[in-house]
């Protein structure tokens, strides 16, 4: 079933491009309405932002005589592009969220899936109870939930360092070792059960009959878990993974609560971070730049890694 | 983390949108400097826009607008993320007539373009005589152009855990000298008590500390900025702290104002705050048990003379696009030297006034009950009148304060020394200068 649903996506697709082409007449009207409420916000909204953020990030800053100067802005070419390759301080944030997401995603995804077959079994009891409190986590908005962490890894005030400290434990989570981790702490416990639904309603629309015949066959659950479940269930979990690497790359409103209480977060500490700092720095085109890499960066990430599954599993 | 396909296009819009809306529609001709405004009196009514920071405000602007029918003041708090508000509104070109902006941020501003020059309406100018001289230099730009009135100040001192102090038997520190060596006895009596913290983020309380002694780390001659960030007199103050951060007789892991903060004052942990005169509301509101152990005496100092520091304090500036120069003169002017607006500013917002007459205040020259009913404001008076008057910031402070922060953050957890970081922070002010395409130069 989830095999077909693509194909039959693409063949609805293609039949309608060939409509379009004949045009004209009230079907192309009719068309145009339906789609220009989705066109236009899309326009506004996305075209126009992101060309215009292109479009900066290729001006440079001059300036006319005296102590302030007037500034004014012009053509640079890939002058913002050659600062952003040379600056360490952005390599350094993007082999901090590498490091970063090479850890978090593998482990929030494994969660995710066993979290996922353990809800699909018969096994378990109390299933909707379970699963709603797993999903729980993602309602609280991301900078609540760091904040709501900040409060429980700051070691003056925390009951968990306190409870820790009682058998003989001294967790220091915001040093200079262990705060990028307990910033993946965060995501993951924000996400796990989001890509967990994911992946469960994708097991949920496994026909029965598949199960019956692999029982017949006298395969255990186990079995039936690893052999069947797992891989018909790839897409949604490839899918997760290129949602989880494009969080990644885009990671800011964890650390960046966390910096307030930790100085071992930098105000560059990620890519997002740094664009920010510097946009706030009223360096807008240098910002705009980064933002542009950071973009290609993901989109070069996701979609690479998308290819590289899709023909690995035949899709 | 991220989760659907609406989340990967709401954060590239973000990014993108961001930088366009911040950057607005502006053409990339040059745009008008600040200058050649008019102090005509407009005809009828006239309503101002003025954007703050300052708790209690719509009261002091209530009062205002009963008293002044035909200049009416809307006001709007910005203290959720200042700079970028106003930064926005100049990029649309929709900047209020008026906007709190702080002395350190001053020079960031102009190298926008983001103010008007008032100094066309006579009663501007003549307001200098009423301000304390090194702020009225500050919002100047040390020139005959009148950009923003003064408002408050941060003038330093130290406040002091009498009762802590008292049971170690130490005497209240004149120097820094006495002060690190106050911290040595106060550590090995006991090792849960510091002497106070240094908060590694915080770049503005640390600017206080080089101001103190005579660190003047720009200065603009021969057509460019001069940058001595990393001065023999900034690195004197870095390397002080950093030996009471080696012996870990101060506190790193405190940011200022946290509730960490406050938890550690509030068990006894920390005997001394080195702050500004604005925190004497912070302790009184937020350690209301401590009434009565808190003192307050001027900063320890480098050598014999009296020096001191300041710490925050900000302006009220004449934004781009003012038309109506005359009545915000007026209104700018009432609010931040008539002496009733000054003394509910006080009350309301703790703030202390730049004005001259500010500390002629009754409410200024007496004693303050959480303090053991002590004369505090006459410390910070005396403090006022012994900061560098020459003292100025870069226009790119904002950025040189984050990678100050940044080094700093690694001194404190042992990468690197503050030596390091003023070095550090030398760098970013001349690239930062750079990449605004303003001219720069390294050493005095």
């Amino acid at each position: 079933m989830t095999d077909i649903a693509p194909r039959a996506t693409r063949v609805v697709a293609s039949t309608g491009g060939r409509r379009r082409q004949r045009g004209g007449g009230p079907r192309a009207r009719t068309i145009a309405a339906f789609l220009t409420p989705f066109f236009l916000p899309f326009v506004l909204f996305y075209l126009v932002p992101v060309g215009y953020a292109v479009w900066q990030s290729f001006l440079v800053v001059r300036r006319t005589g005296g102590q302030y100067g007037t500034s004014y802005t012009t053509f640079g070419g890939f002058e913002q592009y050659t600062k952003v390759f040379q600056n360490d301080e952005f390599w350094s944030s993007i082999g901090r969220i590498g490091l970063f997401g090479v850890v978090q995603v593998p482990v929030m995804l494994f969660v995710a899936l066993i979290m996922a077959l353990l809800l699909d079994t018969p096994l378990l009891k109390l299933k909707s109870f379970f699963r709603i409190t797993a999903f729980m986590p993602y309602a609280v908005p991301g900078v609540i939930a760091a904040i709501m962490w900040s409060y429980l890894y700051s070691p003056q005030i925390s009951p968990l360092v306190d409870g820790l400290k009682s058998v003989g434990l001294h967790p220091d989570f915001l040093g200079p070792g262990a705060v990028l981790w307990s910033a993946a702490n965060v995501s993951t416990w924000l996400w796990t059960g989001y890509n967990m639904l994911i992946m469960f309603s994708a097991l949920q629309s496994i026909p029965q009959e598949l199960y019956e015949a692999a029982k017949l066959d006298g395969a255990s659950n186990w079995t039936i878990a690893w052999q069947i479940k797992v891989p018909i269930i790839a897409p949604s979990i490839i899918l997760t993974t290129v949602f989880s690497i494009i969080g990644t790359l885009q990671l800011y409103a964890e650390p960046a609560v966390l910096r307030q209480i930790s100085s071992n977060i930098s105000s560059t500490y990620t890519p997002n971070m740094l664009a920010y700092a510097v946009a706030s720095g009223n360096n807008y085109q240098q910002a705009a730049a980064i933002s542009v890499v950071i973009a290609v960066i993901t989109f070069v990430l996701s979609f690479g890694f998308m290819r590289l599954t899709s023909k690995k599993a035949g899709l | 983390m991220s989760n659907t396909v609406t989340r990967i296009r709401l954060a590239v819009v973000a990014a993108a949108a961001g930088v366009a809306v911040l950057a607005g529609c502006s053409s990339p001709a040059p745009s008008s400097d600040a200058s050649a405004a008019s102090c005509e009196p407009a005809k009828g009514k006239v309503t101002l826009q003025y954007w703050n920071t300052v708790p209690g405000m719509d009261k002091v602007v209530a009062l205002w607008n009963k008293k002044n029918p035909d200049i009416q003041v809307q006001m709007k708090n910005i203290s959720n993320d200042q700079y970028g508000t106003i930064g926005n509104a100049l990029k649309a070109g929709k900047a209020p007539e008026l906007a709190q902006v702080g002395y350190d941020e001053l020079p960031f501003l102009r190298t926008q373009n983001a103010f008007v020059d008032a100094s066309a309406c006579s009663a501007a100018t003549a307001a200098k005589s009423k301000f304390v001289p090194w702020t009225w230099s500050q919002s100047s730009f040390g020139g005959t152009g009148v950009f923003a009135f003064p408002q408050d100040t941060g003038p330093m001192a130290l406040y002091v855990r009498s009762d802590i102090f008292k049971q170690h038997g130490l005497a209240i520190p004149k120097t820094w000298d006495e002060y690190a060596a106050d911290a040595q006895k106060l550590h090995k009596a006991d090792s849960g008590l510091s002497i106070t913290f240094f908060d590694p983020n915080n770049a503005e309380a640390f600017n206080g500390l080089l101001w103190q002694n005579n660190a003047e780390m720009y200065k603009y001659s021969g057509d460019k900025w001069h940058v001595s960030v990393a001065s023999d007199q900034s690195k004197q103050v870095a390397d002080y702290w950093q030996k009471l951060i080696d012996a870990k007789l101060v506190r790193t892991d405190l940011a200022h104002g946290s509730t960490q903060m406050y938890t550690a004052y509030q068990k006894n942990q920390i005997a001394s705050y080195v702050g500004a005169a604005w925190g004497y509301s912070m302790f009184r509101d937020n350690l209301p048990d401590q009434a009565g152990k808190w003192s307050i005496v001027p900063m320890p100092t480098w050598g014999s003379s009296a020096s001191s520091g300041d710490w925050g304090g900000s302006t009220v500036a004449f934004m781009k696009g003012n038309k109506h120069l005359y009545e915000s003169v007026k209104f700018n002017s009432w609010l931040n030297t008539d002496p009733e607006a000054l003394a509910l500013e006080n009350k309301l917002g703790g703030l202390y006034p730049a004005a001259t007459a500010g500390s002629k205040l009754p409410a200024l020259s007496q004693g303050v009950p959480y303090y053991n009913n002590e004369k505090i404001f006459d410390v910070f008076a005396d403090s006022s009148k012994n900061i560098d008057t020459d003292f100025s910031w870069g226009p790119t402070q904002k950025t040189v304060n984050l990678s100050l922060q940044d080094a700093m953050a690694k001194a404190t957890a042992g990468s690197g020394t503050l030596s390091d970081a003023l070095s550090a922070a030398q760098a970013t002010a001349l690239k930062s200068m750079k990449d605004q395409a303003i001219p720069a130069t390294a050493g005095k």
